[in-house]
């Protein structure tokens, strides 16, 4: 599968290669090339931190080889139409017009000539930089992970169910739940913004809990009532969606203080966001606990063969209340981390997300049968799907079509693992054409 | 395995690192606009999808256009790809008027305008250039007018209502305001007996027009606050058999509203041009882009539209 992944990378990277907006060094040596036969230069920027840094970064530059600029204006096409007019009424000349790439968009700027007669013809100069792909940008990879990281919680505990043999439906409202939960809980008891982080903590550690406790209820179903996991997660699901809508009135909440979005929004470590430092850490300790510890093992016992689990002497209802209670924690986590990232909860959160947890466990070679899977192919695989849709709104690909796309490349790294898996040979059976073993 | 891995993993980096490096150009690019509705199921996001395109084409911008479909998260996702995008603008109809506020915020950091088009962001700490909409205010007016033509300015009418929508409120207040002016002018006797919730939807505005039926016998007409109102009022009054004495009002002007103008089912819709909205959009964006100073909101008329619009409209069926 991690070739799957490698190989997207690589095709967005491609696809997504364009040209960068230059270095303030590199961009001022390119400036006072063009402006060697003299003239005055307007420095523009649109009002990011990356522009506000190009152009004093430039205009220093300028000024020190003793070349004159007459203005620098970081902010929007008004405030660049606001300074030509000023250089206009003084009466000055302007011979070039020093852009970033993305303020050179500004039909205001492209137009200057036109527009500013007195100002003599200014030329647009845009300095060029390197090309690179928007895809592998380092923003854009945070983005991948960041958009992904509440699938990805899910996709966890989805893991640990899936490998029991069973299946989970409920986690898409449970993360409603927990989101209206938590932010009601905040709202109500934690005195709504000016709560503090004590509080705000315990009003998680409530939603996530009660998440367990409502997956203990599905597994409890499951293995003492033996309701196929399918029909009492499906139960639990209309129940979990219901109970948020009633919460919540139908409304959203928003009555929460702007500390609560340090989990999704907040990146204190080496600028990675605390949400992908969450869904790794979390990745990590399971892959540990599935392999390294007695408990992870009965798992696969379990979803082997429940039967021979049993007769050898595990405890196979332990088990599976374990595996249910563990997925509704992760879900009821991923609800909070949903509601930090969207500073509000509200009971149409994680419609649908229950599929996309499922395609990446699978995706990442799990068996939905159970009994096999690997924690770290659940990761591939959710990076998997996370990577085709950013990759697909970074090419401007229409909704409809991401869909279409999406469910043919889930299918697509899903055979390629069968065939992985299989014997090749029974490729050449099939031209032997046998009726017979066909 | 391992190595294969490897070896495939530096053939990959070596066709990055090779991809053939365009001369150094000066020329601008074309402005890029994202755009994410609220669904594109709808026909009325649709129109206004394409509006936008099409007009984008005639003013030099690539627009393209996506939608959340009603999840908060997946619209936020997209905003934030726009952002890694560095498009030249951002619209949005937001699947959450709140939630939508801290994207619009992480927009306003990169220096990216954001506007709005039909549904409104609530919410301090972010900025949105233009908001772009119905003026639902000035439809509510023009649905009171339709209803005292129909009645003759006498009679019993009720309103099927969803107070919990923005829009809704503005034009349940249209429709009282120009019924009390109405009143206090030109002696029009009409007066509203009942408000009853009707969720917006087909379904449960059925169940709330039959037991407006029963409670008031004597109704004369009914102002449903969209088509999906107005259709569920009008299967209630077949059902009942009183479709000939109650007349209907809706809003919108969704194909299947028309229809049953056409039909002589609904008496009249104001009708919103989603068109207009989206074109106005981009026209506004071209002004923004221009440096010239734009309006914090623009607001699009609607139209009345009677069986006689109905009978001459060619996108509808015999």
């Amino acid at each position: 599968m991690a070739v799957v992944l490698v190989f997207l990378c690589a095709f967005f990277s491609i696809v997504t290669h364009t040209e960068k907006s230059a270095g303030p060094a590199d961009a001022a040596r390119q400036l006072a090339e063009r402006m060697a036969g003299g003239g005055t230069i307007l420095l523009v920027g649109r009002g990011s931190d990356e522009d506000r840094e190009f152009v004093t970064g430039v205009g220093a530059a300028l000024r020190k080889r003793g070349l004159e600029v007459v203005g620098e204006v970081v902010g929007e096409p008004r405030d660049a139409r606001e300074a030509l007019e000023r250089l206009a009424r003084e009466g000055k000349k302007l011979g070039f017009i020093g852009a970033t790439a993305e303020a050179a968009e500004w039909t205001v700027l492209q137009e200057a000539a036109t527009r500013f007669p007195a100002l003599g013809a200014p030329r647009m100069v845009i300095p060029v930089g390197v090309r690179w792909p928007t895809f592998l940008t380092r923003q854009n990879l945070l983005n991948v992970a960041n958009q992904i990281a509440v699938v990805a919680i899910l996709a966890v505990g989805m893991t640990i169910v899936i490998i029991s043999g069973g299946i989970d439906l409920s986690v898409g409202s449970l993360i409603a739940l927990s989101a209206v939960g938590v932010t009601v809980l905040i709202r109500d008891w934690a005195g709504a913004t000016a709560a503090g982080a004590g509080e705000l903590f315990l009003c998680s550690l409530a939603g996530v809990m009660a998440c367990a406790g409502i997956g203990l209820v599905s597994g409890g179903l499951v293995a003492l009532f033996r309701v196929p996991p399918f029909i009492a997660t499906l139960a639990v699901m209309q129940v979990a969606s219901g109970v948020a809508f009633m919460i919540a009135r139908g409304g959203s909440i928003y009555e929460v203080p702007d500390g609560f979005t340090w989990l999704g929004r907040g990146a204190d470590f080496l600028g990675i966001p605390n949400a992908v430092l969450l869904m790794l850490g979390l990745y990590g300790g399971t892959h540990f606990f599935m392999t390294r510890t007695v408990l992870g093992r009965w798992v696969y016992a379990v979803g082997g063969n429940a039967t021979a689990a049993r007769l050898a002497g595990l405890n196979v209802p332990l088990v599976l209340l374990f595996a249910y209670a563990f997925c509704g924690a992760m879900a009821g986590l991923g609800g909070v981390v949903q509601a930090s990232q969207l500073k509000s909860g509200a009971p149409t959160y994680g419609a649908m997300y229950e599929l996309y947890a499922i395609a990446a466990v699978v995706v990442g070679g799990t068996s939905l049968s159970g009994g096999e899977g690997r924690v770290f192919g659940t990761l591939i695989g959710a990076l998997i799907i996370a990577v085709i849709q950013n990759g697909m709104n970074l090419t401007n690909v229409e909704s409809y079509s991401q869909r279409v796309v999406l469910g043919l490349v889930i299918l697509g790294a899903v055979l390629l693992d069968m065939l992985k898996k299989r014997d090749w040979r029974w490729l050449t059976r099939l031209w032997r054409a046998d009726p017979g073993r066909l | 395995m391992i190595r294969s891995h490897r070896r495939f993993l530096s053939l990959v980096l070596a066709a990055v690192a090779l991809i053939p490096c365009a001369a150094p150009s000066a020329s601008p690019r074309k402005a890029r606009i994202g755009v994410s509705l609220l669904t594109l199921t709808n026909p009325f996001f649709r129109d206004l999808g394409d509006a936008m395109k099409e007009e984008g084409a005639k003013c030099g911008f690539e627009v393209s256009v996506n939608s959340g479909e009603f999840d908060a998260a997946r619209q936020r996702n997209q905003v934030a790809d726009f952002i890694v995008q560095k498009v030249g603008a951002i619209v949005l109809s937001p699947c959450d008027s709140k939630a939508i506020v801290t994207a619009i915020a992480d927009a306003n950091k990169a220096g990216i305008p954001v506007f709005t088009v039909d549904i409104a962001a609530l919410g301090s700490g972010a900025k949105v250039v233009s908001h772009v909409a119905t003026d639902n205010l000035g439809g509510g007016r023009l649905a009171a007018q339709a209803l005292i033509e129909a009645l003759g300015g006498k009679g019993r009418v009720a309103i099927l209502d969803h107070p919990e929508v923005e829009s809704v409120i503005l034009r349940t207040k249209g429709f009282d305001e120009e019924l009390a002016r109405q009143k206090a002018e030109n002696g029009v006797t009409m007066q509203v007996v009942a408000r009853l919730p009707g969720g917006a939807t087909k379904d449960k505005s059925f169940k709330a027009a039959e037991d407006l039926l029963q409670a008031h016998p004597d109704l004369n007409g009914i102002f449903a606050i969209n088509d999906p109102s107005a259709l569920g009022a009008v299967a209630a009054l077949e059902k009942a058999g009183r479709l000939a004495q109650v007349k209907i009002v809706g809003f919108d002007g969704m194909p299947e509203g028309k229809q049953a103008i056409k039909n002589g089912q609904i008496y009249a819709d104001p009708i919103q041009f989603p068109d207009r909205i989206g074109r106005t959009a981009v026209q506004t964006i071209r002004k923004y882009l221009q440096g010239d100073d734009v309006e914090a909101q623009i607001l699009i008329p609607t139209a009345l539209y009677r069986k006689a619009d109905a009978d001459k409209d060619s996108s509808l069926k015999k």
